[in-house]
């Protein structure tokens, strides 16, 4: 069985790109599951999709937490403990991450802040969906191809029709799904084939039944009493562009600061607006409405 | 109550965050902006009671961007959490507990679907009770939260996850939007208002004026919503213009029942600019235009506006 695990962020179409894999599969003879993974949260937050592989009916359920393969759409997503994209990779398992960081880079820079006993891949699946498609977010059919490539059983034929079925079934219109389909093929071939080994044995089912013990309401009822703790929480691995102030064009006008849902923009003594790059989201309504532009955007490029 | 700020320019909008970064909400959500604008003029005290839905998200376990307090509820009764806060504060004030400077207001933060549907019951018993409490729809037109759903305030031929454009119904919702506005004047409360975020003056000016009534004040605030109604994020105060300019939302308030508009377009835009800029729209335009359901939504405009742009015409 192969298992893969996709993550990403909502919007990015990972839910998708697991489909397009588990479709593919299946069209080429497999028995195949796929599920997403995603709870109180919208687009910018972590998802995970599962895909399971096999050549017999599959009788396991659930999440993946030993997985053959590892796909992360965002590299941001390595620093994000709810993400935790780490879980369960060993030798034999791949760890796929979208970043135009080379891949020797991309190992050391893990090495040497998440151990790992896998082996990583990098490539840039998000400058070539921006050049194909147009939009930064669209990473399910260049993602997906690039799962069905490292699976290493799915040829380009079943790829291509999963991919347009599975479009198809979203909406969207015949001009966007040939960019994607495009996008994929490119996507696949420019993917390289790197055997995948057979996963070590899966933890066995828990047997019998674990009954909760009772908490008192005082102990057992969620309660925060640390207010406005959430900008312990870091929104600014949402961003794809950041938005970048130019000073010397800015009149002070205040428009920026009022409009921006976040709150990521405040005003210094002098009515300069700055941008709290923690937390900004990267919604762009900044952009949009300075009406001296001088609020421009650039692709975000992320430490790692 | 005097009125402390005019709200005649920008600059007077408070610099102070009520609401801090990092909460789950999506990039360019409309209604976190209405809400943030909302808060600058509540200040400190006050008191939240969010019925479930996106705002769910605002105060995610174990974190709060409040620097208050904020209680959770079913998406039926938030207005019945408020009626127990208020009374509890009136308690604590009546023994000597609290004092009066230390008193809150208590603010419901609800969505269209617990607004405009799931707790409708709740809301007109607490106008009914003159419970002395806020009210705070964010009216993204669906229900957003679960992933999308029509709610009865999602317009007339937009397309949703459970109205498709589909064979049978190819203009997407069938039915036209409730007028919670009208619905809730019937009930007389001291104040009621929209607003829109893309207005911040017009909102701030509303919230201020609401300060002096004792008794339920009732806002509904437009708040557009890139994940549902499939537009760039970036656009959310462009599309909020619109909705103002077309026709489509109009900015009104009613002191004890008497309705009187903040804001008349000289000359309504064409609502298909609105339209075209959401992918909710999309299939009244693509692959054929759908000319019936566009003249429909043309004309519940214009029956709309004709008594008040008439009433204009006459006061020239």
């Amino acid at each position: 069985m192969i298992r893969v695990r996709f993550h990403g962020r909502g919007g990015h179409g990972m839910k998708t790109a697991s489909r397009i894999l588990g479709t593919a599969a299946f069209l080429e003879g497999f028995r195949v599951q796929d599920s997403p993974l995603y709870g109180a949260e919208r687009r910018g937050a972590p998802i995970t999709a599962f895909t399971r592989i096999n050549d017999h009916p599959i009788l396991e359920r659930g999440i993946i937490t030993i997985p053959d393969l590892v796909l992360v759409a965002d590299e941001t997503l390595l620093e994000d403990p709810l993400a935790n994209p780490f879980l369960g990779l060993h030798a034999g398992s791949l760890l796929f991450i979208n970043s135009p960081t080379s891949t020797q880079a991309m190992a050391e820079a893990v090495a040497a802040r998440h151990p790992t006993p896998a082996r990583i891949l990098t490539g840039d699946l998000t400058a070539l969906t921006l050049e194909k498609i147009g939009k930064a977010q669209a990473l399910s059919a260049t993602v997906g191809a690039a799962a069905c490539k490292l699976a290493g059983v799915i040829g380009m034929g079943a790829l291509e029709k999963a991919t347009r079925k599975e479009l198809e079934e979203l909406g969207l219109p015949s001009p966007l799904i040939d960019r994607n389909l495009e996008a994929a093929l490119l996507a696949f071939e420019q993917t390289p084939r790197v055997p995948l080994a057979s996963a070590p044995p899966q933890p066995a089912p828990l047997q019998g039944l674990v009954v909760p013990v009772y908490q008192p309401p005082a102990r057992g009822t969620p309660s925060v009493a640390a207010p406005g703790n959430i900008i312990l929480r870091k929104t600014g691995g949402w961003r794809i562009f950041r938005p970048v102030i130019e000073y010397d064009k800015c009149n002070q006008c205040w428009i920026c600061f009022v409009r921006c849902p976040e709150g990521a923009i405040s005003l210094d003594e002098k009515e300069d607006p700055h941008i709290d790059y923690d937390h900004c989201k990267g919604c762009l309504i900044c952009v949009e409405e300075c009406p001296t532009k001088a609020v421009v955007k650039e692709r975000e490029v992320h430490a790692w | 109550m005097a009125i402390e700020h005019a709200y005649k320019k920008l600059k007077e909008i408070s610099l102070e965050e009520f609401i801090l970064p990092g909460t789950s909400t999506c990039g360019g959500c409309g209604g976190l902006e209405a809400l943030r604008l909302a808060h600058k003029v509540l200040g400190k005290n006050v008191v939240f009671v969010n019925a479930a839905g996106c705002f769910t998200l605002l105060a995610l376990f174990p974190f709060s961007p409040f620097k208050g307090s904020w209680l959770y509820t079913t998406m039926a009764s938030a207005p019945a959490g408020a009626q127990g806060i208020r009374d509890a504060l009136d308690l604590l004030i009546a023994r000597g507990a609290l004092s009066i400077e230390e008193d809150l207001q208590v603010i419901v933060l609800a969505g269209d679907g617990a607004s405009y549907d799931i707790g409708l019951a709740s809301t007109s018993g607490a106008i009914y009770r003159n419970l002395d409490f806020w009210y705070f729809c964010y009216d993204n037109e669906a229900y957003g939260n679960t992933g999308v759903q029509m709610s009865s305030a999602t317009p007339y031929a937009a397309r949703t996850t459970t109205t498709p454009a589909a064979v049978l119904t190819p203009e997407g919702t069938e039915l036209p939007k409730k007028d919670l506005f009208e619905i809730w004047r019937a009930h007389c409360p001291p104040y009621l208002a929209t607003v829109s975020p893309r207005h911040p003056l017009d909102l701030a000016r509303k919230f201020e004026k609401a300060k002096a009534f004792k008794g339920p004040k009732l806002f509904i605030a437009y708040s557009p919503c890139p994940t549902g109604w499939h537009y760039d994020p970036g656009q959310t105060p462009e599309i909020a213009r619109l909705a103002v300019e077309t026709g489509l939302w109009a900015l009104k308030e009613a002191v004890h029942g008497e309705v009187a508009h903040t804001y008349i377009p000289k000359k309504l835009k064409s609502v298909e600019e609105y339209l075209q800029a959401q992918g909710r729209f999309a299939h009244l335009f693509h692959p054929v235009r759908q000319e019936a359901a566009l003249r429909k939504i043309r004309e519940a405009i214009t029956q709309y506006w004709a008594p008040y742009l008439r009433t204009m015409q006459n006061a020239k």
